[in-house]
């Protein structure tokens, strides 16, 4: 029996969500790509109504864009590290569910991609639920067809934190700086 | 029971956790990433924010550790609200939310400057105010009238361009002496003389005096400078470095004492990374014992960015009943001082 709570700010929504032995108990979001650092502590709030006792954190590592991503792993290691449990990371992209009647699939192999900003998208491919190819950021026209307008979800995130334990932020982008000596 | 608060501080380039039990320091754990920094010859925020994620959760454990005592002992965290660069604000401010969201214990979302003041409190007992601070960093330099750390801080002045510390790492830069360039100005003007070169003392014409007396401007004195080695290629770095420092404490330490003479109050706290500095430190001693002025010049570990002034200015607010922040605050980057917690 565990109980997690679930927290993604990979994308424009804040995600949070509880899920106890695998059954959703709570699941809400926040749309807004600069509310992420309110939104997460009003929805946290909330999420512990439904269920006092949390018995892990599970933690949308990106890809997404910088300051909200950090934003709610940096509130979700912290949490945990208060109750004294553990955190899981999952890789963002994988959280998205996709139906392949809802997503009008002819085969079992798809492109999911999330805004990078920038004009370019964070993507993943996968083959019958397995990611293939990604997570990766590039401009649209270099991937031939996916899936967007798509969120991670509460119940699959807490699935993939059986099979996956991501322990970085995935960024895929360097920070923008030049040093002094390469300046011109 | 004093309350016991954790302060975590991430406005700028170092991600600093302080302990403190009412006024006793317990704790100051500081993690930089300056090294980062030094080969842009200045702070980079994104790299400053990357490097407060992953820095941030072993430096709460190494605190809690170093004041052997249990998360779960703590009444209430502080943390930096702003002033600061936003990403690195941010950080912050999520870890301590989740951890007082994890603890169930109130979080105050503090101003950065009041608490440069406020540390003075973990090394003197009696109060400090009413007083005078001077706020120098590479980020700031203020003149406050503090009449209530937890209530009532005035600003009287601030800098007009270049923060104080800003103008010794655009100096130390042009010399190429590293970064930050503080310490290593700091050290090269022991070589050298203070009288060597006549460089200018920004906004201390007498029309300035009236008009701005407690404003500060450093941009003609790092032009000044900049124009000095260009037309002296074979400049002696250390009576540049100490000709320039002498401008930039002297015309701090000036305004700071107008300001204690005007509002007629003898007390002076000198706090902020430049408050390090060995030249300030002497002269400033020098200065308020000639005019009758209390001086407080926290450590030098106190003095630059740290986490026990912010958990200081914590304990000083849960003590004095102020009520913390509202479930869910956003960080603030321009903070006005006169903010001193967010409600």
């Amino acid at each position: 029996m565990t109980i997690s709570l679930a927290i993604d700010t990979a994308t424009s929504r804040t995600i949070v969500g509880v899920v106890d032995n695998g059954v959703v108990v709570f699941e809400e979001f926040h749309e807004g790509a600069t509310d992420h650092g309110t939104a997460i502590s009003k929805l946290v709030a909330r999420a512990l109504k439904s269920t006092k006792l949390i018995d892990q954190v599970v933690i949308g590592m990106g890809p997404g864009p910088f300051t909200g991503l950090r934003v709610g792993i940096t509130f979700a290691q912290s949490f945990a590290l208060a109750r004294s449990i553990p955190w899981i990371g999952v890789c963002s992209l994988d959280a998205i569910p996709i139906d392949s009647t809802t997503n009008n699939l002819s085969a079992d192999e798809y492109t999911v991609a999330i805004d990078a900003r920038r004009k370019q998208i964070y993507w993943a491919s996968y083959k019958a639920g397995v990611r293939i190819k990604g997570p990766a950021v590039d401009k649209p026209e270099e991937i031939p067809t996916y899936i967007t307008n798509v969120y991670p979800d509460i119940e699959k995130l807490v699935e993939q934190s059986s099979v996956q334990n991501v322990r970085e932020p995935i960024y895929l982008r360097s920070p923008d700086a030049i040093p002094t000596a390469e300046r011109t | 029971m004093q309350p016991l608060v954790l302060g975590i501080e991430t406005s700028c380039d170092e991600t600093a956790i302080g302990i403190v039990r009412g006024r006793t320091l317990l704790a100051n754990e500081i993690a930089s990433s300056v090294d980062e920094h030094a080969r842009f010859g200045g702070v980079v925020p994104e790299i400053a924010a990357r490097a407060h994620l992953e820095a941030i959760l072993p430096s709460i454990q190494r605190a809690v550790k170093a004041a052997g005592i249990s998360l779960r002992d703590i009444d209430a965290v502080a943390v930096t609200a702003g002033p600061g660069l936003i990403g690195a604000l941010l950080v912050g401010v999520a870890s301590a939310s989740g951890l007082a969201q994890g603890l169930g214990r109130p979080l105050y979302g503090v101003n950065h400057l009041a608490s440069h003041v406020s540390v003075d409190y973990l090394t003197h007992s009696d109060p400090l105010e009413p007083t005078i601070a001077l706020l120098v960093s590479g980020g700031h330099s203020s003149l406050l009238q503090v009449d209530d750390i937890t209530g009532s801080i005035t600003k009287l002045g601030a800098t007009m361009d270049d923060a104080a510390g800003e103008a010794f790492d655009k100096i130390a830069r042009i010399m190429g002496v590293g970064f930050p360039g503080g310490p290593a100005i700091d050290v090269l003007a022991k070589s050298g003389s203070a009288t060597a070169i006549d460089f200018p003392r920004g906004l201390t014409t007498s029309q300035d005096w009236q008009s701005r007396p407690f404003d500060f401007s450093f941009s003609g004195l790092k032009t000044a400078v900049a124009r000095y080695l260009e037309s002296t290629p074979d400049y002696a770095k250390g009576d540049v470095a100490a000709s320039f420092q002498e401008a930039v404490v002297d015309v701090l330490l000036l305004k700071a004492l107008a300001a204690c003479k005007q509002t007629g109050i003898d007390s002076l706290v000198i706090a902020g990374g430049v408050a390090a500095n060995s030249r300030l430190r002497e002269l400033a001693v020098q200065r308020c014992e000639k005019a009758g002025i209390q001086l407080r010049i926290p450590a030098p570990a106190l003095c630059t960015d740290n986490g026990a002034m912010v958990a200081a200015l914590g304990s000083l607010l849960v003590s004095a009943g102020r009520a913390p922040a509202a479930e869910a605050f956003d960080a603030d980057s321009s903070m006005p001082v006169t903010d001193i917690n967010l409600r």
